[in-house]
């Protein structure tokens, strides 16, 4: 037995060294020309052992993806062809993720500090406030980094046009709130009167509001600067409940209101993240808000790091209404289905029972998002995502997809939850107008943007980039260009250069070509028979859009892979490390396990290590023993 | 003789009171010299760009045709390009470096780096005599997420004004908040609510350093930046307020009623809205510097309510040498010319004393590459309107050497805007002939 063992181990080893001699070979043939001394930071020498992947995985990390990106050799030397590049990336980062993961536990990575953007501004101004009212309106919106989120703490900048509007936004929310009732009963918890000075009522009004702001218990050294300012508007003349509405309108621009901060970890050692600071990151996760009652009571009791506890509160938290808001973010940004009110809404001309038809905008653009959330709170498969007997539809999205799906009647303009009827090829995410439209131009269908958007957004494979500065199409074609996009395209990947990424992307996009840029099914296109066939690299025919469900679903571990890279991502509002994609083997293997339950990858990133942990503080380096 | 209107007269008589009659008229005060930048996305086709003839006797081309009226006002540079740009990718390393002549880092955002912009530069010398330190301006949201394919932040194609390496600037695009915007600033607070605002915002600026006292050194990064735009925004508010030495006056008031739409009905005419707020900002003096994008990287607005044009920009952008998508790319270009044109034109009805805003600013028209269809960053579309108070010698064009570099005209801009620098990014020197000494 113990042979055997060894003699696994000793042949394991033989291939990883044949494979890191393959990677040496690639480098000396390819880098050794210039990187034989230190060239823009980078010498081969740095990664010449074996023990280097563990010394120094960003180095090789950094490497790979110059070469992946085509970025190095430069162009002028003679470079690998994209399928030796390939099997240099895919060495290094298999190594790289093996030496990293190893078989310890899983690292936390750091959690910055982050504003709240635009929508969970407005958000937690609302439940601050008890205020219904799009108070960010006048923000202006957030970029996105990281896993492609807008909440990633990384692409949350600040300009001078923020602290204007931050400003202005709280003015606005304290002057509505002094006279709406409900904001008033939730503020003005205290008020002056016999044996209570005002100053005592403000004290009392502080404590109930500033921790509610802040996200967190409050101390003496948070409140004091508060009732100092209140004092200083009562000396301005300002009567008791103006000074009020005044000092917590600076608790608005506070940046303990407007940044989510963590208490630093200041141990050497990875350590639970603090109660409060685990309401507010399950909040904003999966509500898109700041932490209700129940959440803070649970803080207050010390139960948020208890796995029990946890998974029950997920299920509790995915059946809340708020949780439609994470399926909207969520969903409307890892699809790219927000873009549909931008370039790529349809042709107002061409599809004018669109343009004009708000109903059915609204229907198209939030039938992903729904069906996303029902998933979750129905805790159902989220292999329905690449085909399901099951759909968000309205009346107005039966009328567009001329397909009779069985809704309730009394409302019928409400989305619902419904069975697909066989055969009307409405199964799963490729059913859904927003994908096909956001896939397509504005006023066409494109095999390669629905092939490039299926790489991207479902398997997590993105095409590679172009070359550099190089022209997709320059070469000159003797004759007229040819008419139909497929003769176009079959021109394209004649070309060598372009057919080596366009062989991958063109045949996923041409299977879903009997979708029209909204989505509607059609049998020919301007009299001539949709052609839906394509051939995949491997090998594999696809035809049509059902065919194209089954190659995915055997391809579904790339599927929940990107899913969990992606939702994890959004969880942590903040791009994932070489230590998170460790936390992510795990997660995918805890969704097969669960039979890709939806609510158990929520509660696998929950339960997390990044989830739940913050690293230890690096400690100064310990000076050399003699 | 030449006339004076009566409100320079008004106003010269109220802030010189004493001097002779002719010193007055001789010496009128000194208007302000304002710069702006226009960014185009997805480059031009080429063939209808370029002028023949270099120096003053240049023809104009179909594309750059719509500037006619102000052409003895035109400079059309030829040959520049941006080196530090080249590489990377098609656009966002193009176009992201459009003003700061860096190259951006790679990334999907943890490690942002850019340089500092041209206009942010300029901003810096003169934000302490207006209300706002620059206005920026767009039609189109920041485009959202990361691009996959390229491996980019889009935060990097949706913002050419940097304050710093680090920090892009939000624009606004709601032409109407940017009208209230403008008008809240040049009114300023009265005395009372300007001093509770310094109050508040002590306040916050003090949560604000206690929390960066709180936090690892990663984290104070973010904080300081919340304590830049806090500190900059309670100056502004004190500066604003009324009395005080350096209480700041708008050069023309700005119409209480005055304000647009804040749903343009199309894209044509929500770019002519965000021009005028341009132009109301330059001619109060409210800011002296501003920047507009068209568009974003990669913009794939669709142009099929222009005659003759059935594509979206990019989708154009890409002709394939196609006949005709160059067509449609050529009016695509000249519709972005008519529309520079139609700022120039309310700028230069725009009077100043004996002169007009236009007159008085430098009007930058780029894009970050020349044929989009090959992502080509050489021989880069750049134009210069108006005579920057009379520094800028104005009506020619400027044939430059092969790939000289863009930064070098950044290097005359900001020397006739009176922020003059000895070198920007890769400059080699000022543009010959093109300040006057």
């Amino acid at each position: 037995m113990k042979e055997v063992l060894l003699t696994l181990i000793a042949i394991s080893t033989l291939a990883a060294d044949a494979q890191f001699a393959g990677g040496q070979a690639f480098l000396n043939q390819y880098c050794a020309k210039c990187h034989q001394v230190p060239v823009g930071g980078f010498a081969l020498q740095q990664v010449a052992t074996p023990e280097s992947f563990r010394a120094a995985p960003h180095k090789w990390t950094a490497l790979a993806n110059r070469v992946r990106n085509g970025e190095m050799p430069p162009k002028g030397s003679a470079g690998p062809s994209l399928e030796e590049r390939e099997r240099f990336t895919e060495f290094v980062d298999r190594t790289v993720h093996t030496e990293v993961c190893g078989t310890g536990p899983v690292q936390a990575s750091r959690a910055p500090i982050r504003r709240l953007n635009r929508d969970e501004y407005t958000a937690t101004l609302r439940d601050l406030l008890d205020m219904h009212m799009d108070i960010g309106a006048s923000l202006p919106a957030d970029g996105a980094g990281g896993e492609g989120f807008d909440n990633a703490a990384e692409t949350l900048f600040l300009s001078p046009l923020h602290a204007e509007k931050y400003m202005a936004a709280a003015k606005f929310a304290m002057d509505f709130a002094g006279r709406e009732f409900k904001s008033r009963y939730k503020i003005l918890v205290a008020k002056p009167g016999p044996g209570v000075s005002p100053r005592q009522a403000a004290r009392r009004i502080f404590e109930n509001f500033l921790p509610r702001a802040f996200r967190r218990p409050v101390t003496e050294a948070d409140i004091a600067p508060y009732l100092a300012l209140f004092d200083a508007a009562q000396k301005q003349g300002h009567p008791f409940e103006p000074a009020i509405f005044f000092s917590l309108r600076g608790a608005l621009v506070s940046p303990l209101f407007l940044f989510r901060t963590e208490p630093q970890n200041l141990s050497p050692q990875p350590t639970p993240v603090s109660q409060y600071a685990m309401a507010a990151r399950l909040s904003y996760f999966l509500w898109g808000t700041m932490p209700d009652e129940l959440l803070t009571d649970l803080a207050a009791a010390g139960k948020l790091q208890d796995p029990v506890v946890l998974k029950k509160l997920i299920g509790l938290m995915l059946r809340n209404d708020r949780s439609l808001e994470f399926a909207r973010r969520f969903t409307e940004q890892w699809l790219h289905t927000r873009e549909i009110m931008g370039d790529k809404a349809p042709d107002a001309k061409l599809f004018a029972a669109y343009a004009s038809d708000e109903d059915l905008r609204s229907d198209i653009r939030l039938q992903p998002v729904l069906f996303l959330r029902e998933l979750l709170a129905r805790n159902l498969s989220l292999l329905n995502l690449i085909d399901s007997g099951h759909t968000i539809s309205t009346r107005h999205l039966n009328k567009l997809y001329d397909v009779k799906m069985p809704l309730n009647q009394n409302a019928a303009t409400q989305p619902q939850w419904v069975s697909v009827p066989e055969g009307s090829h409405r199964g799963g995410l490729l059913g859904m107008g927003a994908v096909l439209t956001v896939s397509s131009y504005p006023y066409r269908t494109s095999p390669v943007l629905r092939g490039a958007w299926i790489l991207d957004s479902l398997l997590g494979t993105p095409p590679p980039p172009p070359p550099p500065d190089v022209p997709a199409l320059e070469v000159d074609q003797p004759g007229a260009p040819p008419k139909t996009v497929r003769a176009r395209l079959t021109q394209h990947r004649a070309n060598a250069v372009c057919a080596s990424c366009h062989s991958r992307i063109d045949p996923l996009g041409f299977a879903l070509e009997n979708y029209d840029v909204l989505g509607r099914w059609r049998d020919e296109e301007a009299g001539v028979p949709v052609d839906n066939s394509g051939e995949l690299s491997d090998g594999t025919r696809i035809k049509g859009p059902d065919a194209l469900r089954k190659v995915l679903l055997d391809r579904k571990d790339l599927v929940i892979r990107n899913l969990t890279n992606r939702m994890l991502g959004y969880a942590l509002g903040r791009g994932l490390t070489l230590e998170d994609s460790c936390a992510v083997d795990r997660i995918v293997a805890q969704v097969r396990d669960n039979g890709y339950q939806a609510q158990a990858l929520v509660e696998a990133i929950v339960t997390s290590v990044p989830f739940r942990y913050q690293p230890g503080l690096p400690q100064a380096k310990e000076t050399k023993k003699p | 003789m030449k006339s004076v209107s009566r409100r320079t007269l008004l106003r010269g008589a109220g802030a010189t009171l004493g001097l002779p009659w002719l010193e007055l008229l001789a010496a009128p005060a000194a208007a302000p010299i304002r710069l702006a930048a226009l960014y185009m996305p997805n480059g031009v086709n080429v063939d209808h760009w370029t002028p023949k003839e270099a120096g003053r006797g240049f023809a104009l081309t179909p594309t750059l045709e719509p500037l006619a009226p102000f052409k003895n006002q035109l400079n059309v540079f030829s040959n520049f390009w941006n080196a530090n740009s080249k590489g990377g990718d098609g656009h966002y390393v193009k176009e992201a470096a459009i003003l700061t002549c860096a190259t951006i880092k790679k990334t999907p955002g943890a490690d942002i780096a850019n340089g500092i912009s041209l206009d942010q530069l300029a901003a810096q010398k003169v934000q302490m005599q207006t209300p706002l330190p620059s206005l920026e301006l767009g039609v189109t949201p920041v485009a959202i997420g990361v691009d996959a394919v390229v491996g980019y932040t889009r935060v990097y194609g949706s913002h050419i004004a940097w304050s710093n390496a680090t920090t892009p600037l939000a624009r606004e695009i709601n032409p109407r908040s940017v009208y209230e915007r403008l008008f809240g600033a040049a009114h300023g607070l009265e005395g009372h609510a300007a001093a509770m605002d310094t109050l508040l915002l002590d306040r916050v600026l003090g949560d604000a350093k206690r929390l960066r006292s709180e936090v690892g050194v990663a984290d104070r990064l973010r904080l300081d930046e919340y304590l830049s735009v806090m500190r900059s925004l309670e100056e502004r508010v004190q500066r604003s307020s009324a009395g005080g030495a350096k209480a700041w006056k708008p050069r023309v008031p700005i119409d209480p009623k005055g304000a647009p739409t804040d749903r343009p009905k199309d894209h044509a005419e929500h770019v002519r809205l965000m021009l005028d707020m341009m132009a109301v900002a330059f001619q109060s003096d409210t800011t002296r510097v501003s920047t507009f994008m068209f568009g974003n990287a990669v913009s794939n607005v669709s142009f099929r309510w222009l005659e003759g044009v059935s594509a979206g920009h990019h989708d154009v952008s890409h002709h394939q040498k196609d006949a005709d998508k160059l067509r449609q790319y050529q009016l695509i270009n000249r519709w972005h010319i008519e529309q520079y044109a139609y700022l120039l034109k309310r700028l230069s009805e725009m009077k100043e004393g004996e002169s007009t805003v236009l007159d008085n600013s430098m009007i930058l028209f780029a894009s970050a590459l020349s044929d989009g269809n090959s992502h080509n960053p050489h021989r880069l579309p750049i134009l210069v309107s108006g005579r920057a108070g009379g520094r800028l010698e104005t009506g020619q064009h400027f044939v430059m050497g092969d790939d000289a570099p863009l930064a070098n005209l950044y290097v005359s801009m900001l020397d006739a805007f009176g922020a003059p620098v000895e070198r920007f990014a890769d400059s080699t020197g000022p543009v010959a002939g093109l300040v006057k000494a």
